[in-house]
């Protein structure tokens, strides 16, 4: 027998993770092992065999796979498993299977599954839910820095400046004055013999006596290294810092197209940020600033398309954002004057965080050193309403729920600062709760350190150990869960209810900043970044490293999925949202989204041990 | 009633058995009848052909897919391609087989031989068996001059009568095996050999007998006499 004769089983398994990492002699020792069985919804519940225990693939049909308890673990579908962990711990099935429809089921024994899971890491790591491992390998593979993914050719001018070798030193130095560049592509009978740069006028020519009439090829850098249009940007920066050269020749089959300087690196989409950042520090005006932000949606779609991890992504578009916030201060400090005493402007929730992505609001406050007279008050008024319109405008919308400097409740000394912190942590009724979850990831944008020190310390001093505040605080992100996991085009809660999408944020990333907020405040850590508080946290022995490991990787996954739907809505000219449709993820994404919920809800379960013990 | 009935009819085909081998054959039958279904060994079973006239043409390829207990176990799923006289001309478009295909295969003897041992003690299942069958039969009879009947189990009458049961008149096409199939929620299969055929048909036969209800007191015979 041979593998087309089973084609209908072989080609089932090639599509299915993880058999699609398997060697098609591999598939067909599965296609013939298999043994086919029907269940019929009328039976009821799937009746497992204690002697043979085997791994149920689903091929139509659908099942629910429930614990000893009737707690619901998971809605099967076609392509999808159930059994494995029976077959992992060699123990007797606990878990209820109920036939929701009548079903096709391959079923693989467990001599072949434990051989597979032997000769294959993928197929092994995949059951044993490696889940840290996995994700980590697969989340880091995929995230690539910016200069990693593009192409030299996007980089390439659409002319290469040639000049023959024969030319005159002079002639060239001309050319290169005309067309405003600093090297040259040199050629002999249209075949590349060499580059002539700046440096090579001055070495070879200049600084030996030499005038310009001598030939090219006398002054040249003769058979320059080159580089493949097709090359990554990377690839070139490596080749450029391994040879100590500044001018890569692009050749494509002995053909000349053009040459990629390091300066032109450096003004690529790598630099970007850094770029638009240094762009927003030389504005002199507001209407400038505004026109500099409107580059930012570009950025950001940059980002997401070369694939940089989410975390970064977050930081550097709040960093953005701070630099816009801090160019605003000044500019306006010059049109109002010295500021009459120090102060500090606090940015909460997700730009405290770092974790800013499309369309964010405000929040933000601010904190001044002492009690405000009169002038005072007048001075920070103008200043903090100036500088929310000038975020307004460059595309940081006015908060809703008011939370911005330019509203008095949230412009004060640092003594009343300390005791509207204090009022909530004492009493955390559910208004202090809510606020909480923005107020308590704060950073200083702009003003001196001291003065923002004196407020977070005092804060986490009164935050540290303290039980009832933080019961009320994880009672209070408890209040959402993640989803199980999903079931054909659904997504699948924990009450087995099936919704058509997920709001990534408010049932992902938020759960993991509240659980990180919370251990971070009880630990008196001072980091307001989750990705920073989970490895302080780790370091403070608070978490441990495989839970922490874990909650940053589902963390970062979560948060991926989010910009890269962004993206893609974005590219079809939907409306942008945290809203995902499973409807065309693929199984492994299904997989690994299903393990981060689950991470999340292991978490959940774990903070809720710790500080909603005695409650 | 219907092992009683169906026991005659093999023992009366046993007793006009000239041949020692299909005496036997028909013998092993005999205890199967009053099996229940689910736990009756079986064995689904699906040929090709050059055309569909058992005088003129001929058989390509035998699939068996044998069923235990109510599952299938593809490790003892196999297939024989069979020499043929001439060319396998116009009919290759349908089956993909092709001549050179052909160098594989056995001789229509060896076939034979080969299907009476893998069937023997088994219950033959089809869908549309009496089109094999007759097939099967002309070979045996040219080879062992033995004139036999066949006994199977046919998918599609069993899908007949319960469609009958539920609808005054069946719409044309719902009877082919992939409708069939369809009904149930099988998967659909898009490659055609001998052996996925046999797999698709023992497929059809599980999700009958689930649908039927109450597969334990089920006998063969029951479902041998809705065959006819």
């Amino acid at each position: 027998m041979n593998a087309s004769e089973l084609q209908p089983v072989v080609q089932f398994l090639q599509g299915l993770v993880p058999f699609d990492t398997l060697a098609e002699d591999a598939l067909l020792r599965c296609a013939k092992a298999v043994t086919v069985g029907y269940y019929s919804k009328a039976s009821g519940y799937v009746t497992f065999n204690i002697n043979t225990p085997k791994l149920y693939m689903v091929r139509s049909g659908a099942f629910e796979v429930r614990d000893p308890d009737g707690v619901l673990l998971d809605r099967v579908g076609e392509g999808e498993f159930f059994g494995f962990s029976t077959l992992l711990s060699g123990e007797k099935v606990v878990n209820k299977v109920a036939i929701l429809e009548d079903s096709l089921v391959y079923h693989l024994p467990q001599t072949l599954f434990d051989k597979l899971r032997g000769e294959s890491r993928d197929f092994d790591k995949f059951f044993t839910r490696a889940f840290a491992k996995r994700l980590r390998h697969e989340g880091r593979f995929k995230a690539k820095d910016l200069a990693t993914t593009s192409r030299v050719s996007t980089l390439m001018s659409s002319t290469p400046i040639i000049i023959d070798a024969h030319a005159s030193v002079n002639q060239a130095a001309l050319l290169m004055r005309n067309s405003r560049v600093s090297s040259l592509l040199v050629t002999d009978n249209h075949k590349l013999v060499g580059i002539l740069t700046d440096k090579d006028l001055r070495n070879r020519v200049l600084a030996v006596g030499l005038d310009g009439r001598i030939a090219v090829h006398q002054a040249m850098t003769v058979s320059p290294i080159s580089i493949s249009s097709n090359a990554l940007i990377f690839e070139a920066m490596l080749l450029m810092s391994e040879h100590n050269i500044h001018h890569l020749p692009i050749i494509d089959q002995d053909k000349t197209l053009g040459m990629v300087t390091s300066t032109d690196i450096l003004r690529g989409q790598g630099s970007q940020p850094l770029l638009l950042i240094g762009e927003i520090e030389r504005q002199q005006d507001l209407a400038s600033l505004i026109n500099v932000s409107r580059q930012i949606s570009l950025l950001l779609q940059n980002l997401i398309s070369a694939d940089a991890r989410a975390e970064e992504i977050g930081r550097v578009l709040t960093s953005v954002t701070d630099a816009l916030t801090r160019r605003l201060i000044v500019l306006n400090q010059q049109l109002l004057g010295e500021p009459p005493m120090a102060f500090c402007w606090l940015a909460f929730g997700s730009q405290g965080r770092q974790d800013q992505a499309a369309c964010s609001d405000q929040d933000n406050g601010l904190l001044v050193a002492e009690e405000m007279d009169d002038f005072a008050k007048g001075y920070f008024d103008a200043l903090t309403h100036a500088v929310c319109a000038g975020l307004d405008q460059c595309g940081y919308e006015f908060c809703p729920g008011n939370i911005m400097a330019q509203n008095p409740q949230w412009r004060m000394s640092l003594k009343q600062w300390q005791q509207v912190f204090e009022k909530w942590v004492i009493t955390p009724e559910p208004k202090a709760l809510l606020h909480a979850s923005i107020f308590f990831d704060m950073r200083s944008v702009y003003g001196p350190q001291t003065l923002f020190d004196a407020l977070q310390d005092k804060v986490l001093a009164q935050t540290r150990d303290n039980d009832i505040f933080l019961a009320g605080m994880t009672a209070n992100s408890l209040v959402e869960s993640p989803p199980l996991g999903f079931f054909r085009k659904f997504v699948l809660e924990r009450d087995g209810s099936e919704v058509k999408g997920i709001d990534l944020k408010h049932k992902g990333n938020a759960l993991i900043n509240d659980i990180a907020r919370v251990y971070a405040l009880s630990a008196g850590i001072k980091e307001v970044n989750t990705a920073k508080r989970i490895r302080a946290l780790m370091e403070a022995n608070i978490l441990n490293r495989k839970d922490a490991l874990n909650l940053a990787d589902a963390h970062e996954f979560i948060a991926h999925m989010r910009l890269s739907n962004q993206g893609y809505q974005h590219n079809q000219g939907l409306k942008v949202s945290n809203y995902l449709l499973p409807a065309h993820l693929s199984s492994l994404v299904r997989h690994q989204l299903r393990d981060a919920f689950k991470v999340v809800h292991e978490a959940q379960a774990g903070m809720k041990m710790k500080f909603m013990r005695s409650f | 009633m219907n092992t009683l009935l169906m026991k005659t009819q093999l023992n009366w085909r046993t007793l006009r058995c000239q041949h020692q081998l299909f005496k036997g054959y028909y013998q092993s039958l005999l205890p199967l009848l009053a099996m229940p279904l689910s736990e009756a060994p079986l064995m689904a079973m699906d040929l090709e052909m050059t055309g569909l006239n058992p005088q003129q043409d001929q058989i390509l390829s035998i699939g068996l897919v044998p069923i235990e207990r109510g599952e299938i176990p593809l490790a003892r799923a196999e297939q024989k391609l069979v020499q043929i006289r001439g060319s396998v001309g116009q009919s290759a478009t349908i089956h993909g087989i092709l001549d050179n295909h052909l160098v594989q295969a056995v001789t229509i003897e060896e076939a034979m031989t080969w299907f009476i041992n893998q069937t023997y003690g088994r219950v033959l299942v089809a869908h549309h068996a009496p089109l094999d069958c007759r097939f099967l039969q002309q070979d045996l009879l040219t080879i062992y001059h033995q004139a036999m009947v066949l006994p199977a189990i046919d998918t599609l009458m069993l899908e007949k009568h319960r469609l009958l049961r539920e609808h005054s008149a069946i719409q044309e096409g719902s009877l082919r095996l992939g409708a069939c199939r369809e009904r149930y929620g099988l998967p659909i299969y898009s490659a055609h050999s001998a052996l996925t055929d046999a797999l698709a048909c023992g497929e059809l036969l599980l999700a009958q007998i689930a649908a039927m209800g109450d597969g334990t007191k089920l006998t063969v015979a029951d479902v041998l006499y809705q065959s006819v």
